[in-house]
């Protein structure tokens, strides 16, 4: 019984689930833009999270951009608009959740003031 | 997929290049919207390379991003201003066409034009040189700020006043021809060497930050060196002394940042290929018969990297570039350089003799570098008292701790000198 849920949790730590990171757009601080010289930075520090986490990135995903809501027609909307909530997305693989919070707040610029990121777990088939 | 390493300060030259190429085809009076392009293409190009990986071409990929941004823009100003007839051939016109990479000789000629219009005569030399930095650099308000020693609100005032006399002006080309053009040069001059001090004598802590300023002198000057009109003897000479106060940069610290005297620095960290090739435009610059203010002090820069130790500097060449300096850009403290050059080559009161009688004006009264010197002097000649005073005087204008250490440094030393 012990041994079957040693191997039991074991499987669990080993087999990578996907998990789906949305960028969302938080109140408050409006951020600045940054500098060319600051960009550079932001491109080299984001090639380096890239390196480290080669394994656990997926789908580097993208921005979203327009949008439309397709609905059966009765419901008690107004709805907001998702892309002014979601910024972007990404696709990274991770042994649990905490693993795959721990590469999307590394990811240069995701978490900051006016951003943050909701990680959630995709449910394999 | 990883990104890949792009070259330095990539993104800080390719806005350079953008401001300038699209001044070039839409007119500099739009350089507000066109600032606001680049930076668009730029933010949008970090988030697009960093998932996607990098373009066949990133310049001509940021231009052909830039220039649709921008086209916009000024098709929704022209529609909100109801002047669509104003640029129904212009920008417009070309908009489809021409998007391949660009050769380096335009790209160059694009620069140099910017630069050309940073030194309008109409614009304050201050805020010449905050709008070099801005649009030729691709530094921002806060980095300039940090340059110059001055407030954002102060790069903001200098960047408006700027832009508002580039919103008066005509297109760029038509003023550029022939005449005009090397008529502007030596303002060009002016501002490049004005960029290079602020670098090479900036008391910044950071010699990474000076360094990067002395290397975007050197970098636009080259651009003029290398064009038909800005090619002359006086161009050679400021490249000349860039390059040969720039082999010495490094060695001006010592490994916790603090200054050190010229006899103190360890010539063995010069950078010998910076003087050579500083000493290859020296020579060039004496291909004619102009001698300017940039010959004399690249003269005098040449003869410390040549000097094999600060004893066996030819003191008596150097004073001699002074001295053509002072008649050629009559200043105080060219005076006070020449009395200290002349202090090492025939004694202390030789070079106390050069400053008689000189009202030092309040700018160079009020630096610690006026007092500083005749403390030195005085020290040497024995007058210890007023040799204290001056130095006393010298240690509270000191900008900098590394400044006052220095002085301290100094003074000591010639105690020991005299005893």
């Amino acid at each position: 019984m012990g041994y079957r849920r040693r191997q039991a949790s074991f499987k669990y730590t080993n087999v990578m689930s996907k998990y789906l990171c949305m960028q969302r757009s938080l109140p408050g601080g409006e951020n600045e833009k940054p500098s060319p010289a600051q960009m550079q930075e932001m491109y080299a520090q984001f090639g380096a999270w890239q390196e480290k986490f080669a394994d656990n990135l997926v789908d580097m995903g993208g921005r979203l951009g327009e949008g439309k809501l397709v609905t059966s027609g009765a419901s008690d909307g107004p709805f907001v608009e998702v892309k002014e909530l979601i910024g972007g997305y990404m696709i990274v693989a991770a042994k649990s959740l905490d693993e795959a919070v721990e590469v999307a707040q590394a990811c240069p610029g995701l978490v900051r003031p006016g951003s943050g990121v909701e990680v959630i777990e995709i449910h394999g088939p | 997929l990883t990104t890949s390493e792009l070259v330095d300060h990539f993104f800080r030259h390719e806005y350079g290049r953008l401001v300038a190429t699209l001044s070039r085809r839409v007119g500099v009076k739009h350089v507000e919207a066109i600032e606001d392009a680049v930076q668009g293409a730029l933010m949008t190009a970090l988030q697009s390379w960093t998932t996607a990986g990098l373009p066949d071409s990133p310049s001509a990929w940021l231009f052909r991003v830039a220039n649709n941004r921008l086209l916009d823009e000024l098709r929704q100003q022209n529609r909100r201003q109801g002047l669509l007839r104003e640029h129904s051939q212009g920008p417009e016109a070309d908009s489809d066409g021409d998007l391949g990479p660009f050769s380096e000789e335009e790209l160059a000629q694009d620069l140099l034009e910017m630069l050309f219009v940073c030194c309008d005569e109409a614009i304050p030399v201050e805020s010449q040189l905050a709008l070099a930095l801005k649009t030729l650099c691709g530094f921002d308000v806060r980095e300039i700020g940090a340059r110059l020693f001055i407030t954002e609100a102060n790069v903001y005032k200098r960047l408006t006043r700027a832009r508002q006399r580039l919103r008066e002006r005509p297109d760029l080309a038509e003023n550029l021809e022939g005449k005009r053009y090397s008529s502007r040069l030596p303002s060009v001059h002016k501002i490049l060497y004005l960029l290079f001090t602020e670098g090479y004598l900036s008391s910044h802590a950071e010699t990474a930050i000076r360094r990067e300023l002395c290397d975007e002198a050197i970098r636009l000057t080259s651009i003029l060196a290398a064009d038909r009109v800005g090619k002359n003897p006086e161009t050679s000479a400021l490249l000349a002394l860039m390059h040969l106060h720039s082999a010495r940069l490094l060695a001006r610290q010592d490994g916790s940042g603090g200054l050190l005297l010229l006899e103190e620095q360890d010539r063995a960290l010069w950078d010998q290929g910076e003087i050579q090739t500083g000493l290859q435009w020296l020579a060039r610059s004496a291909e004619g018969d102009v001698f300017t203010r940039y010959h004399a002090e690249a003269a005098v820069a040449a003869e410390h990297c040549l000097a094999a130790s600060f004893q066996e500097t030819r003191w008596e060449k150097v004073v001699q570039s002074y001295s053509l300096l002072e008649q050629m850009a009559p200043s105080a403290l060219h005076r006070l350089n020449r009395a200290v050059a002349v202090a090492e080559w025939q004694g202390p009161a030789a070079g106390l003799a050069v400053l008689d009688g000189l009202e030092p004006p309040t700018w160079l009264a009020g630096s610690y570098m006026w007092s500083a010197v005749l403390a030195d002097l005085h020290k040497r000649c024995g007058n210890a008292e007023i040799a204290g005073n001056y130095h006393r005087i010298a240690n509270e204008q000191a900008p900098t701790p590394a400044v006052k250490e220095l002085l301290e440094r100094r003074h000591k030393r010639s105690l020991v000198a005299t005893a």
